[in-house]
């Protein structure tokens, strides 16, 4: 049994006492010479990481009934009488006689096993637990936070909001003391590049120095927030945990377009919207009451995962993978959970059951008929068309159009009554007419009877009906068979599981086949009855071009038949040979007994009344003669259709007209209109079972949607789909949410969490340095009503964020990481920080928020030489100058810049910050042609608007980048460098054409060549400055 | 069922300061930030790596890895089997496959044609090895390789197999081999990357993936460096037009003495490992032309490698490379070659493949010994999986192909702590099934990891709570070949 839910409210009582007397020292260096040893704090993560794993909670792997992470079963009595811990009597605890063993048959963890033994440090600490009484505590982050008391200060002036308490409390514990303030340019650039992802303007610099009220910092902040820039800086870290990507991710990695879910995000950190909102929406939009396109829009989140389109999958397997990805993703996300540990077995650290995981997983398992091999060209289903608010309005225009446009049509009614029987009357029993548009082949008139054996071939080639799966195109022949097996009409290989297009007779029934590979990639399909031997009928085949059997219609006589699906999954572009010739008689092998006339081959799909024309053997001239009355609909059609092109008058054919275009006009907007894929509901649930060891083909028990049992269960009532789960995670009694989230923001601003493993709360992740902190900021987040904007308010109008990050070689050995906070953040930038800045500072940056993925500057071939193809095809224009959050993301071929400054590749839910300091970083700022661009119109931007003379130009390219003038030193430096260049450059103005040769973008016409090669080579210097790349 | 989560506890902060030397870095902060990430110091040219690493006493000091991608057929290279001509064109055994699952390309076939080599064998040197007659080369250093017949994954398709392969799981998300080995041993040159990928650019079939290369939840200083045949070599590499070397010095030293401010009025030892990483970059620019320069090799090496040898980007030139760069003090040096999938038309198409690699492979082979390197350099050579006994789609007189195979493919390896000369394990008549002594792909790499004086189970990382590693929860190393 885990720790009852009951039992947890109970104790949560005595959180407070229990948690907060446990704050003192935290970090293990700090602590080491504590002299109150914590549980929660020292001794669980020694149990968890050392002994779980066959005294935890995994069953599975359990060796005895002592398990160490429970009390009542870790104080237990055990054979031979010993007690495995004695609370007070070290000596007498058999946990502590084995860990500090030194014979290795007796020692634990075992020898035998591998295991290494404890460090001296952590059996010392077991040691002085036991002897302090051993009290044990429940695991922290499972009981619902509480808003704890601020602690009392002494320098309490220094105090600007309850987060400096918290953090100035400890502080004063550790005998440190905060570091001033940051001057004002540090600050406004700090802040304006974590609110915002760019740097401050000069001008911006400038209100802000000028600004001396006590609020000027306040305002300066309220500003960001209120700025668009502010939705595309949090949307950029959001994408990378929702693994948001431009392609599928698998093998060939082929496109897909989610960038209306993206845009979703933007739009929703505009606005602000409350975070349980924000969350409701992602997971469960769909299932809210009368769900808006938007909420719809926003469960994207959970369709962002990878998915697989390499043939020969096995689909359940990767369908069973897509539902793990949402389970686990949403459990990294929102409960800062290791989830996905307890997918093969039960969890060998925190008290997760294999059931909890596939109960959670049942909450995702229900797409109806979700695919696991997948589309790889374009979104796989379900998805829905996701119009952008100005293509709502200009789709309602042309719907509107085509009304208007039909009705004109229909006006002439009278008038094409009375014209067309006017033509009739005047029409030769002989003439005929029929549909030649889009006609590619027609065979001659005379066909041999087809004995069985034979075919009438016509050489193929890559123009006359050379098919592609996309290309829509419509088959008719009259037919009089005499077997009723046989191939009719084909282009594809001559044997039956061979590639190609085919109409066959399969025991009496039309068969259609388009098949790329028999085995997986094809779609076969038969009419439901069989056609009629030994007499003649007309069959039309239409095919849409949309890949889907639905988009297949079999005519017999006019007549739409009903047909069986075979097989319907043709995923992959292919062509046949182009010299397979156009097969009549024949189809994969088989051969057609009987006769045929009248082959066509047309290159579009054909309407439905062209297809009912078709199979009318009258002529035009025959059908005139008979009464309206007494025409067949399909004869009624014929001669319509040969009127309209034949003896309509002008009016008539212009209104006719207006209305075809109009519906192409239309259709072509409704095709250009992007789609998302979104989460939809079965209403008859898929069964979900537990997997054994997690394979796909395994499955155990039966289980029912539900959350973890060893946390705080929901209300009875709440329904057990997705939104009762959105519910629950956003509910105040969840003790996981508010935290986790708040704690990721902290990591964003300070480069650690409060909780340095963001994506994990259970006992394997860090004890939070400062739980009070986390624990006020969680409540005070939900009882804000979860607002976001309010939320940075606080962190950044704090005096803890506010604070110099100047360090001290005492501070950096006291405290190297920074988590207490004696000094502001210094961290380097991220990949998309570090571009946009220097897209910004250069004046390049184009500003538009969302749209499409747009393709920015990369080396050529990178695409190419891992998969082949036409590779990355580079935007032009404003496109390159866009925000790093929109540069198309494939996902096997991260973009470089983005890879090298420690992106995540975006293959998986990410929510931790990665920072390493590269050589390849070096070559990156120094030559690639975004740096080089940028480097260049900065240093036009220096001659052109920053004054005349050298030195104020360097102050403001300076000020463009960092927000603050070179001090002496520096600037002396950057003359000197700008000298030697100049220099150098007037002495070989080849060397500066080329040097200023990189980058589509226009060079100022006026400037001089030789100088502005040397402001280039200053401004590229600047931007690979350790400040420029560092927020400080 | 080996554990990964309670091996020696290597917890590693994320913050990885430092291009992991000592020079020009403060000695104080870099004595207090190593010790903290569990990083040892240079120890004798060691450049990073781990306290405690390696191990034991490594028999190998670098790997290069020829990996052929796509699934070589062992039927028609390594995995000799005479009785196949017995039962050509008979149907498989279920008897044999035995509720083997099989790809969606083959599953709905109505039979399962069983089909012989086309191609030839004998036995090879001394060690008696069968090598077909399609890899001649190889067939004449046959008694320095190592034969590995019952390698095996449960993967049957090309992304989740490649990257099982490469990095000890299925789906991405995994450091791959080269990162983990950089990670635990470092590297030995301060002038090059420790880990090297280098791709033949005749491409074909199935694509790569940055994954096969990439650190997953490894700080990214681990992933491999892509060696590119067009354009910069290394991404970025080349200095604009119009800006020589000099000036790059110039700039450089105006850049240090900027950030050396910098990092006085800061104290942030970021700032001095920065200065550090441009200065190797600067190096790096030197010593990547000079090492892909190959016009002063004699011209007895560029025989032993063919034809094709100085073409940028062939298999041939990535060799050639390879035994440059493991000269030079790189750690993991991979190669990929591509285009092996023959669902189709295999006779045509696999003598092309054997073409393009047989000769280099066996020269790499022949030069790294006739250096004395070969003592203490792993060479592995293989494939995701291997091929199916039968044919996949239309079984002709003259034409076959095969589908994917993961229950057993041939490996080869050579040279540091290997024993020469030797076939490892069996496989059944029908070349379907192992009879004795099965590889697993993570005893494979345990075993490569055993070369480098690297227990498998020892080196990990803890990300979400557990302590992952290159063989999950499996691996263990094949001692028979052991030298």
């Amino acid at each position: 049994m885990l720790r009852p839910t009951v039992r947890l409210s109970a104790l949560a009582q005595k959180w407070s006492v229990l948690v907060f007397a446990a704050m003192a020292g935290i970090i293990a260096s700090l602590s080491a010479t504590a002299s109150t040893v914590e549980f929660n704090r020292d001794i669980r993560p020694i149990f968890s990481d050392r002994c779980f794993t066959c005294h935890g909670p995994d069953a599975a792997t359990r060796k005895t009934k002592m398990r160490l992470d429970m009390e009542s079963t870790a104080k237990i009595e055990l054979r031979g009488g010993r007690r495995s811990i004695v609370p007070g009597d070290p000596a007498a605890s058999e946990i502590y006689r084995r860990i500090s063993s030194g014979d290795k048959a007796v020692r634990m963890p075992p020898a035998y096993l591998g295991r290494e033994s404890l460090t001296p440090h952590e059996i010392a600490l077991i040691r002085d637990w036991i002897a302090q009484g051993a009290k044990w505590e429940p695991f922290w982050s499972f009981i619902p936070p509480k808003r704890p008391p601020l602690p009392a200060v002494k320098n309490s002036a220094w105090v600007r909001n309850p987060i400096d308490a918290f953090i100035l409390s400890r502080l004063e514990r550790e005998g440190l003391h905060p570091s001033p303030e940051a001057g004002k340019r540090i600050l406004i650039r700090r802040v304006t590049l974590d609110l915002t992802g760019i740097p401050p303007t000069p001008a911006e610099v400038d209100a802000f120095l000028a600004d001396n009220s006590p609020s000027a910092y306040e305002r300066v902040v309220d500003r960001l927030l209120a700025s668009p820039r502010y939705a595309e800086r949090m949307a950029f870290r959001w994408m990378e945990a929702a693994r948001y990507g431009d392609t599928n991710g698998y093998q060939t990695d082929g496109p897909r377009e989610m960038w209306r879910w993206r845009d979703w995000v933007l739009d929703a950190f505009n606005r602000n919207i409350p975070y349980d909102q924000f969350t409701v929406e992602q997971l469960a939009g769909d299932l809210l009451p009368n769900a808006t396109l938007s909420q719809r829009i926003a469960t994207g989140f959970n369709r962002n995962h990878r998915t697989n389109g390499e043939g020969g999958i096995i689909p359940e397997e990767y369908r069973v993978e897509y539902v793990a990805d949402r389970t686990q993703t949403t459990a990294t996300v929102w409960m800062g959970l290791t989830l996905g540990c307890a997918r093969c077995h039960d969890h060998k650290y925190d008290p997760f059951l294999q059931k909890d995981f596939y109960r959670l997983f049942a909450y995702f398992n229900n797409i109806p008929n979700e695919k696991g091999f997948s589309y790889n060209y374009g979104n796989e289903e379900p998805y829905i068309k996701a119009p952008l608010p100005q293509q709502k309005k200009e789709l309602a225009l042309l719907d509107q159009r085509v009304k208007t446009a039909e009705a004109g049509y229909h006006a002439q009614s009278p008038r094409i009554q009375k014209e067309q029987s006017a033509w009739e009357r005047h029409l030769a029993a002989n003439h005929d007419w029929t549909v030649t548009d889009g006609l590619q082949f027609r065979s001659s008139p005379s066909l041999p009877v087809f004995d069985g054996k034979h075919s009438i071939d016509t050489p193929g080639d890559d123009k006359t009906a050379y098919f592609g799966y996309l290309d829509p195109f419509t088959l008719a022949v009259s037919m009089n068979a005499t077997s009723e097996n046989g191939g009719i009409v084909s282009r594809s290989d001559d044997y039956f599981e061979g590639t190609g297009h085919g109409l066959y007779l399969i025991d009496g029934k039309l068969r259609v086949h388009i098949i790329h590979r028999w085995t997986d990639l094809a779609i076969r399909l038969e009419t439901k009855s069989p056609v009629k031997l030994n007499q003649w009928q007309s069959i039309v085949v239409i095919y849409d071009g949309k890949r889907k059997a639905s988009g297949i219609h079999v005519y017999i006589d006019g007549v739409d038949q009903p047909t069986n699906i075979l097989f319907d999954q043709l995923n992959e572009p292919f062509h046949v040979d182009p010299k397979i010739p156009i097969r009549i008689g024949a189809a994969g092998g088989k051969f057609f007994k009987g006769s045929l006339r009248d082959v066509r081959i047309y290159g579009r799909a054909l309407q439905p009344e062209e297809a009912a024309a078709l199979s009318v053997p009258e002529t035009v001239g025959e059908i005139a003669r008979r009464e309206p009355s007494e025409r067949t609909p399909e004869q009624s059609q014929k001669i319509a259709l040969a009127f309209l092109a034949e003896g309509a008058s002008p009016e008539i054919k212009d209104a006719r007209n207006r209305m075809l275009k109009a519906r192409a006009d239309r259709n072509a907007f409704y095709d250009s209109i992007p789609t998302v894929m979104v989460m939809v509901e079965s209403p008859t649930p898929r069964d979900t079972f537990v997997l054994q060891r997690g394979a796909y083909d395994k499955p155990g028990e039966k289980v029912t949607p539900g959350v973890p049992a060893s946390l705080p269960q929901p209300p009875a009532e709440t329904p057990a789909n997705r939104l009762g789960l959105a519910r629950w995670i956003t509910d105040r009694t969840n003790p996981l949410t508010a935290r986790v989230t708040v704690n990721r923001y902290w990591q964003s601003y300070f480069g650690v969490g409060i909780v340095k493993t963001v994506d994990d709360f259970g006992s394997q992740g860090e004890w939070p340095v400062h739980p009070e902190l986390l624990d006020w900021l969680a409540i005070e987040f939900m009882d804000s009503g979860w607002n976001v904007k309010a939320l940075q308010r606080i962190i950044v109008t704090s005096a803890t964020y506010r604070q110099s990050s100047r360090t001290t070689p005492e501070l950096l050995e006291k405290d190297p990481d920074n988590r207490l906070l004696a000094r502001g953040p210094r961290v380097r930038l991220g990949p998309e920080v570090i571009r946009d800045s220097a897209l910004a500072a250069s004046g390049l940056l184009v500003e538009q928020l969302g749209g499409p993925s747009v393709k920015p500057y990369q080396p050529p071939g990178l695409w190419q030489e891992l998969a082949g193809g036409d590779g990355y095809v580079q935007d032009k224009g404003d496109a390159l100058y866009r925000r790093s959050l929109y540069t198309y993301w494939k996902r096997t071929v991260t973009p470089p810049f983005m890879a090298n400054f420690d992106s995540p590749n975006r293959e998986v839910c990410t929510v931790y910050e990665s920072r390493t300091n590269t050589p390849l970083q070096a070559l990156d700022l120094m030559n690639d042609v975004t740096f080089l661009e940028a480097a260049r119109k900065l240093g036009e931007r220096m001659m052109q608007e920053g004054g005349a003379s050298p030195e104020s130009r360097i102050n403001y390219g300076f000020e463009l980048l960092l927000a603050r003038p070179p001090k002496d030193p520096e600037r002396q430096i950057l003359i000197d460098t700008l000298g030697t260049f100049e220099a150098k450059y007037r002495s070989d103005p080849k060397a500066a054409e080329e040097y200023l040769a990189y980058g589509e973008s226009r060079r100022s016409s006026n400037a001089d060549i030789a100088e502005l090669a040397a402001y280039t080579a200053v401004a590229s210097l600047m931007v690979n400055l350790d400040e420029t790349v560092t927020k400080e | 069922m080996a554990c990964s989560c309670c091996s020696d506890d290597l917890r590693i902060t994320r913050r990885h300061f430092f291009g992991l030397q000592s020079t020009g870095i403060g000695i104080a902060a870099l004595a207090s930030l190593l010790s903290r990430e569990g990083i040892s110091a240079t120890t004798a040219g060691r450049v990073g790596g781990l306290a405690g690493f390696p191990n034991f006493a490594p028999r190998a000091k670098r790997i290069i890895y020829l990996f052929q991608s796509g699934g070589p057929s062992q039927f028609e290279l390594f995995d000799y089997k005479p009785r196949l001509k017995d039962f050509q064109g008979t149907d498989l055994p279920d008897s044999i496959r035995g509720g083997q699952r099989l790809t969606g390309m083959s599953a709905s076939q109505s039979s399962f044609p069983v089909v012989p080599s086309k191609f030839t064998f004998a036995q090879r040197g001394n060690s008696g090895a069968w090598v077909s007659e399609l890899l001649p080369h190889t067939a004449r250093i046959a008694d320095e390789l190592t034969f590995l017949k019952t390698v095996n994954t449960e993967e049957i398709n090309h992304d989740p197999a490649v990257t099982m392969a490469q990095t000890g799981f299925r789906l991405g998300g995994r450091p791959s081999m080269g990162a983990w080995i950089t990670y635990g041993l470092g590297c030995e040159t301060q002038d090059l990357p420790a880990f090297v990928v280098m791709i033949s650019s005749s491409g074909g079939g199935q694509p790569l993936y940055d994954r096969l290369w990439g650190t997953a939840f490894l700080p990214s200083r681990y992933q491999g460096v892509k060696f590119r045949s067009v354009g910069d070599r290394v991404l970025y590499l080349s200095d604009p037009k119009g800006f020589t070397p000099t000036d790059r010095r110039h700039f450089l030293d105006a850049l240090n003495k900027l950030d050396t401010l910098e990092s006085q009025e800061f104290g942030d030892p970021e700032t001095e490992a920065r200065i550090h990483q441009y200065e190797m970059a600067y190096r790096m620019q030197g010593s990547v032309p000079e090492l892909t320069d190959i016009s002063k090799e004699p011209q007895h090496t560029f025989d032993m490698y063919g034809p094709d040898v100085k073409k940028p980007g062939t298999f041939a030139s990535n060799c050639l490379l390879a035994r440059r760069l493991a000269e030079r003090g790189v750690r993991f040096i991979q190669l990929y070659h591509r285009d092996w999938d023959h669902h189709a038309g295999l006779p045509e198409a696999l003598p092309k493949r054997c073409q393009d690699v047989d000769q280099p492979s066996a020269a790499l082979i022949e030069d790294l010994k006739q250096r004395g390197m070969l003592e203490d350099t792993l060479v592995i050579w293989g494939g995701e999986f291997g091929r199916t006994v039968y044919c996949q789609g239309r079984l002709t007189a003259t034409d076959y192909g095969r589908d994917h195979h993961g229950r057993c493919f041939t490996v080869w390896m050579a040279g540091g702590g290997i024993k020469p000369g030797l076939t490892h394990g069996e496989t059944d008549d029908y070349g379907y099934n192992i009879v004795k002594d099965g590889v697993h792909v993570h005893d494979l790499q345990a075993t490569i990891l055993n070369c480098l004086g690297i227990d498998h189970t020892r080196l990990t990382y803890q990300f979400q709570g557990r302590h992952f590693r290159l063989t999950d929860v499996g691996g263990n190393v094949v001692k028979p070949i052991l030298a």
